[in-house]
């Protein structure tokens, strides 16, 4: 095969030389057993598979004799026409057909050049036993309006459409569409589209747009080309095809189908266009609520609908008309109904067809505000945003209480006010009732967070529950014998960081599955039980939730991944030597490492424990691994509680204060300036034996590096991606709960900075995005 | 955002992921519709898009987006069903069987792309 092939066509060549196989031996089935369902089947669904796939390449002469040959079979499974012998004959020298041009494909990249004569003669072939059986059908002649209209189409008045149309009647000239998006640069050229175009005989109209939104005069660069040209014409395609020579590849050409404009609804025209999408979109929605189905199915018909049409105006920037949708999605969950949304959605279809131009579509221009915020918290928050959560009445009711405190200790302030006012309290029993009332505001504020917080925690549960089942189904699959062993399920954590748990979790049981446990001979061998045992475990410690995931299998080398790292060029072979075995071990977590020689099919694509570390740390979470040879592996996850409130170190920078997750300090230390030491043109110093390497705030943030006098350099050490780092500032100060906001607006894109958070003083504190910063 | 390609024809699904990816999607593949279950369920969160091939052994995409609506943890994932021409017939089965759209193959890649975002809500930047 030649090797410049895409690998899609590559791909697409070896599947397409096995479905013909798979067909050939089928039909061969088939003879022998005449009427077997089971290969028809198989035969059946080779060949629409094939067509099905032929036709994302510009084959169209193959796909046409596929095509053929699966309308035959329909027929013949559609009990219309029999299989007969020579049926079958010309349905296998058809196929070897395509398995010469498919050959022809490997060796050129393209189809031989008489495919396309060719194709037309074995397309008869094959028709001509349907013609003779049924008379009535045309199934084939569908498949090629569907290729659809263009957008701009789609939005022209009915009057424009009519106006086109009505002059077509007399020259009878099949209209074409054409769309022109002329190069940026076209004018340096010399070029001059709008004069070019107006150059087509048969003009029948012209529409010109442009590109992007016109952006304020004073920025406008008159000398890019900013237009794209519609215009439907009544001329020969060869004639357009020879003015527009030199552009071609710049223009779009759709012949329109007899009888247009037509009153097709809009939903029929396949378009690759915003307002079409939309339409196209809206309608969908339309018809899965008016389609008749069970009544089981009711809930997530009306969900996926919601979801849908929440997701259509979130991209079509029509966020304000989001409540409407709530309403109506509300009116039909309360009456169990359709009919609300279908009001709602056929309103949504008039309004999209009535005022197309004004909308921006997200792919075009992303307003800052919409771009991905700079944290993994804020995120997970702006994907979090429309779900919601089912709550105990319990907890509820808990706030509910808190509600009512706090309401009586406002009251208590105005009172204490009034005393104040009429003066009948000194100055210091004042301080001392307001120091009382702040207590007691301190005291229902705590809780109230706690009690929110409490809203937001999900048992962890909700994700080991999967697990039994998949522990099942892939233990099978490999033919080994695991028992799964689930602790602490009810241990609960916020709703994102259960999110975020899951697809890790999924990795490493799977890893355990795969690598770690061994097949039921091998531990017989080892002299262990032959089934395994996966255990999983949660619990908390503190402000963390600690996920372990424990198995009884082969444990993890030292030595082979001392040698794998070395082969996969992460570190040479004596500093791999000279690494502790429980510091090679942790070799899994480095970038594009992976112990299975085969990427298995269960692990995934060659994806390792690193894409693991790295979800968890975005998560503000951390991974230890302790594993021993034949005995087995140990992976805990430690992840914050909550993502909502964050613990955080201040430390100061000159003037400025800056906020440190706290997740990410080691310790702090103090150490005399001359323990600095430099290391080409970076700085380190020891710390218990080891080397840290240290960067400085104020260079990192490009502030004036203050005078560096002080005798005594305050360090920072944190960890990050697994490494130790010292961070000199200029003094530690305290550590505090808070909530972080993500960086809004304009400043969203900003790098560096994790989100802000409000001092008690009302000063902003900005938190440090450390991993930005120092990587 | 997270989509779920589940279709027997390998070449489709590098295909399918190939746009979505490059759309921002992360993408997951299955060969029919036990698989596509399986996997759609294997996480916490759900994906957030299926993208679903009609004619598929063991379970096709109608019995797969049956089997969806019906599973509380999946029931409301937006799902595309794609099927080869015949586009009218297929089109009444799909929406029954609870399919938000109907597309038609070859699908065209912008068109694929496009369909995917306007389904999910996912801007083009920000789904990166």
């Amino acid at each position: 095969m030649s090797t410049d092939l895409n690998p899609l066509l590559q791909q697409f060549i070896l599947e397409a030389r096995d479905l013909l196989e798979q067909a050939g031996r089928s039909l061969l089935a088939l003879e022998r057993e005449p009427g077997g369902a089971e290969p028809m089947n198989a035969l059946f669904r080779a060949v629409h598979t094939l067509k099905g796939t032929s036709g994302l390449f510009d084959i169209l002469p193959l796909t046409r004799v596929v095509h053929a040959a699966e309308d035959l079979l329909d027929a013949v499974q559609g009990g219309r026409l029999t299989l007969l012998a020579e049926t079958a004959d010309v349905l296998l020298d058809a196929l070897d057909q395509v398995g010469v041009w498919i050959d022809g494909l490997a060796e050129a990249g393209v189809l031989p050049a008489a495919a396309e004569a060719a194709s037309g003669k074995w397309v008869d072939r094959l028709r001509a036993p349907l013609a003779n059986a049924d008379s009535a059908g045309a199934p084939a002649s569908v498949a090629a309006v569907a290729a659809g209209l263009p957008a701009w189409i789609a939005v022209l008045s009915p009057a424009e459409q009519r106006s086109c149309a009505a002059m077509s009647g007399e020259d009878a000239g099949p209209l074409l569409a054409i769309s022109y998006a002329p190069d940026a640069h076209c004018f340096f050229r010399g070029e001059d589209p709008l004069a070019l175009t107006r150059q087509i005989d048969g003009l029948r109209l012209l529409r010109v747009e442009p590109v992007t939104p016109w952006p304020e005069l004073d920025v406008l660069d008159p000398f890019v080309c900013n237009l794209r040209l519609h215009a439907i014409v009544a001329a020969p395609a060869a004639e357009l095809e020879h003015l527009f020579r030199y552009v071609r590849d710049q223009i779009e050409m759709h012949p329109l189908p007899d009888g247009w404009p037509s009153d097709k609804p809009a939903a029929d025209v396949a378009l690759p266009d915003d307002v079409a999408a939309l339409l196209e979109v809206l309608s969908g929605q339309q018809r899965l609520l008016e389609a008749s189905a069970p009544d089981a199915m009711w809930e997530g018909r009306l969900g996926s609908v919601a979801r849908v049409l929440r997701g259509a105006l979130h991209h079509a920037g029509h966020d304000a008309l989001a409540p409407g949708l709530e309403s109506a999605v509300a009116a039909a969950t309360v009456s169990g109904e359709p009919a609300p949304l279908l009001a709602y959605i056929a309103a949504q279809r008039i309004a999209a067809l009535a005022a197309p131009a004004a909308r921006p579509a997200h792919g075009a221009v992303t307003p800052p505000a919409q771009r991905e915020p700079a944290t993994p918290a804020a995120a997970e928050m702006r994907v979090a945003a429309p779900t919601t959560l089912r709550v105990e009445q319990a907890k509820i009711d808990a706030m509910m209480n808190l509600i009512g405190e706090l309401v009586v200790a406002k009251n208590a302030l105005a009172y204490l006010a009034r005393r104040a006012e009429d003066g009948s309290l000194g100055v210091r029993e004042l301080a001392r009732e307001i120091k009382d009332r702040q207590a007691l505001v301190n005291r229902i504020a705590e809780e109230m967070q706690t009690a929110v917080m409490a809203v937001r925690m999900l048992p962890v549960e909700h994700v080991f529950q999967r697990f039994p089942r998949l522990v099942r189904d892939i233990a099978r699959r490999l033919g080994k014998q695991v028992e799964l062993e689930i602790e602490g399920g009810e241990t609960e954590a916020d709703k994102n960081v259960i999110a975020a748990l899951a697809d890790p979790l999924i990795h490493m049981v799977r890893n355990s599955l795969d690598h770690g446990i061994e097949t039921p001979e091998a531990r017989r061998g080892a002299g262990k039980p032959p089934h395994g045992t996966i255990r999983l475990q949660a619990l908390q410690d503190n402000d963390n939730v600690i996920i372990r995931v424990s198995d009884d299998g082969s444990g993890i080398d030292p030595d082979i991944v001392r040698r794998k790292a070395v082969e996969k060029g992460l570190l040479d072979a004596e500093r791999a030597a000279a690494l502790p075995d429980e510091e090679a071990i942790m070799l899994v977590f480095a970038p594009g490492f992976s112990t299975a020689s085969a990427v298995s099919d269960l692990s995934g694509r060659g994806v390792g424990m690193d894409v693991v570390r790295s979800g968890v740390e975005k998560s503000g979470g951390r991974v230890a691994l302790t594993s021993r040879k034949g005995a087995g592996t140990t992976v805990e996850l430690t992840l914050p509680l909550s993502m909502a409130v964050s613990r955080i170190m201040t430390v100061a920078c000159g003037e400025r204060l800056f906020g440190v997750p706290m997740g990410l300090v080691v310790e702090t230390v103090r150490v005399p300036r001359s323990a600095l030491h430099s290391l080409r043109d970076r700085e380190a110093f020891v710390l218990r034996d080891s080397v840290v390497p240290v960067v400085r705030l104020a260079r990192l943030l490009d502030l004036p590096d203050e005078e560096d006098a002080a005798d005594e350099q305050a360090i920072l050490v944190v960890r990050l991606n697994g490494e130790r780092l010292g961070i000199v500032v200029s003094a530690f100060r305290e550590g505090m709960e808070v909530i972080v906001k993500p960086m809004d607006g304009i400043l969203a894109g900003l790098r560096g900075f994790a989100g802000t958070t409000l001092l008690g003083d009302g000063r902003v504190l900005l938190i440090l995005d450390l991993r930005e910063l120092a990587l | 955002m997270r989509a779920l390609v589940v279709d027997d024809a390998t070449t489709v699904r590098m295909f399918h992921r190939g746009i979505l990816e490059e759309a921002g999607f992360v993408v997951e593949e299955a060969m029919n519709g036990i698989e596509g279950l399986e996997r759609a369920l294997a996480g916490e969160v759900p994906p957030d898009l299926l993208v679903v091939d009609v004619n598929m052994p063991r379970m096709d995409g109608y019995a797969f987006l049956r089997a969806v609506r019906v599973e509380p943890a999946l029931c409301d994932v937006p799902a595309m069903l794609i099927s080869t021409e015949r586009a009218r017939m297929d089109a009444d089965r799909a929406f029954a069987a609870g399919a938000n759209l109907f597309l038609v193959k070859p699908v065209r890649p912008e068109a694929l792309a496009r369909f995917a975002l306007f389904m999910t809500g996912a801007a083009r930047e920000c789904a990166r």
